[in-house]
């Protein structure tokens, strides 16, 4: 009835002799040479323990740190990037409501950052007046500015590291370029002003830290 | 009239192998139409896009499940009742039930794709149907799988063979692998990470553990019964079983390389796929080293091309397959269309094309009538076309699109999407061939099981014509 065109095998042989194949006893030679199936065997093992212990991270739950090492430059470079970034921050906090977020200020009202011989000069010029606030008429670029009792600049109320970030800052943007402002000479100044509670006056800082610089 | 033992069990067993393939070959042609309004949507997003029931994600998971549960469940079924009752020279027992719990599988299974379309879907891979349809099809398959076993015990010899074993296997895994993915899922739900890595866990072992094991055992059976050589090398088949019972759980779980996992669990899985070579060499050895004695009847013989189709595109997908599960690869493919190759292969190069000629083995021996070999080799031809333009275009796609998307400087729509888009039009061409081929198929095996549907008409109107003349 079934019309195979091969006479194949029929189930019951089937079972019958692959029962006694399985029976057989095999020399493990038998059909097989050992040595390379032994080199095949090893070099998959070798291989797979290097890709475990490369790659379970001991058994851990958590990915592991991701472990950079920088040199002293880079190092160098990134502190001073955080700073920079840091005291842009806190310049568009608490400083570009007056000086506006481009530093320049808005004209006879709010000198201008961006290019001011007081910004650049002595870094502790630029933190006397963040610690105690300016009054009185000054120059900045040439123009008058604090003419009016009413335009002048109060302290900043914050703190040591904050002051000289956004120093640092002020002093790298908008084309400045002064060197940096460390929180530990900021610290030095107001311990050296503490017992100041007035407003700086322009004139005194201008030919203080400024004679040279603005004759005009 | 004397019947041989073989008959007499193929007529036990007639009724119920016919009901299985006849609803195989249905499923087969549900999934083969969802496949293509899947691929067709990907070449064009606005094919179908006015149904709700029809867009992507709906199609692509039913079509996923009605390819597996359907097809695979029903075509398993069947086969796997016909080789155990061959091998163990028994009557099938059970028929009843058997046929009562296989329509319940089928309505299940169909109740569950409506739900998919309708938006019930689970979230879990391969447990997408909604979680009422469970416990249906559940209990339908411990009642079919105890009757394949009760068959299987009463067995005129003692011992068992290598078909025995993989196909008795993939029987009792698939309810394992439920029974513990379910727990871990529903009833006790595994907190955080470990819920998906057990959701993707069951997706991918029941491939490997209920699709693979049966696919290989019907190759174990039908390679020696067909060319009447014993299996060559046989003792180290029951290395290579012991070798997937103990490797494939842990393998599978290598796609989650790059995932939010705990780094030790894809590094398992890649060390175990690496181990996965044994059990593949000793598979591919075994058939192609009995089959490639007699070239001749491999390729004459339609039903082992299929077979030998099948297992050659096995050895050769697997090892592809360790290729990709190594981390500097899968870093590049992880999250590309290759997903869809693996899955592909798995279901089509392997296990359908392994069915097919399984069916085509048994059928004219249960029935007594043949297929007409034109319509054979036809379906032969387009299927071997229609996998490898599919294989190859996923293939080719799939490492095309990974190294893409690895570069952030390309534009993804104009340039990444555009350059795998061909890929999804030949996919979409290799959808239409298979489903042609498969019809072809499917038309055939009903023709042959019903080979007069209307007959019970005629029977019918004669009678009431003879009782009008009485
Ligand atoms: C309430 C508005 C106001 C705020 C806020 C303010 N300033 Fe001023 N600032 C002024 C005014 C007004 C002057 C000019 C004072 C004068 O002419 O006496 C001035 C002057 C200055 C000067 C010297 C002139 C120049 O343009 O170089 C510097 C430097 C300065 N401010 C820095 C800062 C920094 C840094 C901050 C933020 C920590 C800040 N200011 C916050 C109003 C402000």
């Amino acid at each position: 009835m079934a019309p195979a065109k091969f006479d194949g095998m029929k189930d019951d042989d089937m079972v019958e002799i692959h029962s006694n194949l399985g029976r057989e006893k095999h020399p493990p030679t038998k059909g097989f040479l050992v040595a390379p199936l032994i080199f095949v065997f090893g070099c998959l093992i070798f291989v797979c323990s290097i890709q475990l212990a490369h790659s379970t991270n001991s058994f851990q739950v958590h990915p592991p740190q991701e472990i950079v090492e920088l040199t002293e430059e880079e190092k160098e470079a990134l502190r001073l990037e955080r700073k920079l970034d840091s005291g842009k921050k806190i310049f568009t906090s608490k400083c570009a409501s007056c000086h506006q977020p481009n530093g320049l200020g808005i004209a006879t009202q709010y000198p201008p950052l961006a290019g001011s011989e007081w910004v650049s000069a002595n870094p502790e010029l630029i933190t006397k007046i963040i610690l105690k606030g300016l009054k009185g008429e000054i120059t900045v670029k040439g123009e008058k500015y604090g003419t009016s009792p009413a335009a002048n600049m109060v302290a900043v109320p914050i703190n040591d590291r904050e002051i000289a970030n956004v120093s640092t800052y002020v002093r790298n943007a908008w084309g400045n370029s002064a060197s940096e402002v460390f929180e530990s000479d900021v610290a030095d100044i107001r311990t050296n002003t503490a017992g100041q509670n007035e407003q700086w006056i322009g004139e005194a800082l201008q030919s203080e830290y400024l004679s040279g610089a603005s004759t005009e | 009239m004397k019947f041989t033992a073989e008959q007499i069990i193929d007529k036990s067993a007639k009724w119920v192998i016919s009901f299985f393939i006849a609803s195989a070959g249905l499923w087969l042609l549900a999934a083969a139409l969802l496949a293509y309004c899947a691929a067709a949507k990907l070449t064009d997003p606005f094919f179908l896009s006015t149904f709700e029931f029809f867009t992507y994600g709906k199609v692509k998971i039913a079509q996923a499940n009605a390819f597996v549960y359907g097809w695979g469940g029903n075509s398993i079924f069947a086969v796997s009742i016909w080789i155990i009752a061959r091998l163990a020279q028994a009557e099938l027992r059970g028929r009843f039930l058997l046929i009562a719990s296989g329509i319940i599988w089928n309505v299940g299974i169909t109740l569950g794709l409506l739900g998919i379309l309708d938006g019930h879907m689970n979230a879990h891979e391969m447990l997408e149907m909604p979680r009422e349809i469970w416990p249906l099809l559940f209990i339908s398959y411990s009642v079919i799988a105890s009757f394949i076993i009760v068959t299987h015990r009463s067995r005129s010899k003692h011992e068992t063979i290598a078909p025995q074993w993989f196909i008795l296997a993939s029987l009792l895994w698939f309810p394992a692998l439920f029974i513990i993915a379910w727990n871990g899922l529903e009833i006790n739900p595994a907190r955080g990470t470990l819920q998906a890595v057990l959701s993707m866990w069951f997706g991918q072992s029941l491939i490997w553990l209920w699709l693979t094991p049966f696919a290989l055992g019907v190759a174990y059976y039908l390679i020696p019964a067909i060319t009447g050589r014993p299996i060559d090398k046989y003792y180290l088949a029951i290395f290579g079983f012991w070798c997937i019972a103990l490797l494939a759980p842990w393998s599978v779980v290598h796609h989650l390389e790059g995932g939010p996992v705990p780094m030790w669990i894809p590094a398992i899985g890649t060390v175990m796929s690496i181990a996965m070579i044994f059990p593949i060499a000793v598979a591919s050895t075994n058939f192609h080293a009995t089959a490639f004695k007699d070239i001749d009847i491999v390729w004459n013989n339609l039903p082992l091309r299929f077979v030998i189709f099948g297992t050659l595109s096995y050895t050769i997908s697997s090892y592809i397959g360790v290729v990709f599960s190594l981390p500097a690869v899968a870093k590049l493919t992880q999250f590309s269309i290759i997903n869809e190759f693996h899955f592909n292969q798995r279901v089509y190069g392997f296990f359908s094309m392994i069915v097919f000629g399984a069916v085509y083995h048994m059928l004219p021996r249960v029935t007594g009538k043949d297929i007409p070999v034109g319509a054979k080799s036809f379906h032969f031809w387009t299927s071997a076309l229609g996998v490898l333009m599919l294989l190859l275009a996923y293939l080719i796609g799939g490492l095309t699109h990974g190294v893409l998307a690895q570069q952030p400087s390309l534009d993804w729509a104009s340039s990444v999407i555009a350059s795998i888009r061909p890929y999804f039009l030949i996919t979409q061409i290799a959808f239409v061939i298979l489903g042609l081929s498969q019809l072809v198929f499917v038309i055939n095996i009903w023709k042959v099981l019903f080979p007069n549907p209307f007959q019970f008409l005629n029977n019918s109107s004669n009678d009431s014509a003879k009782n009008a003349v009485a």
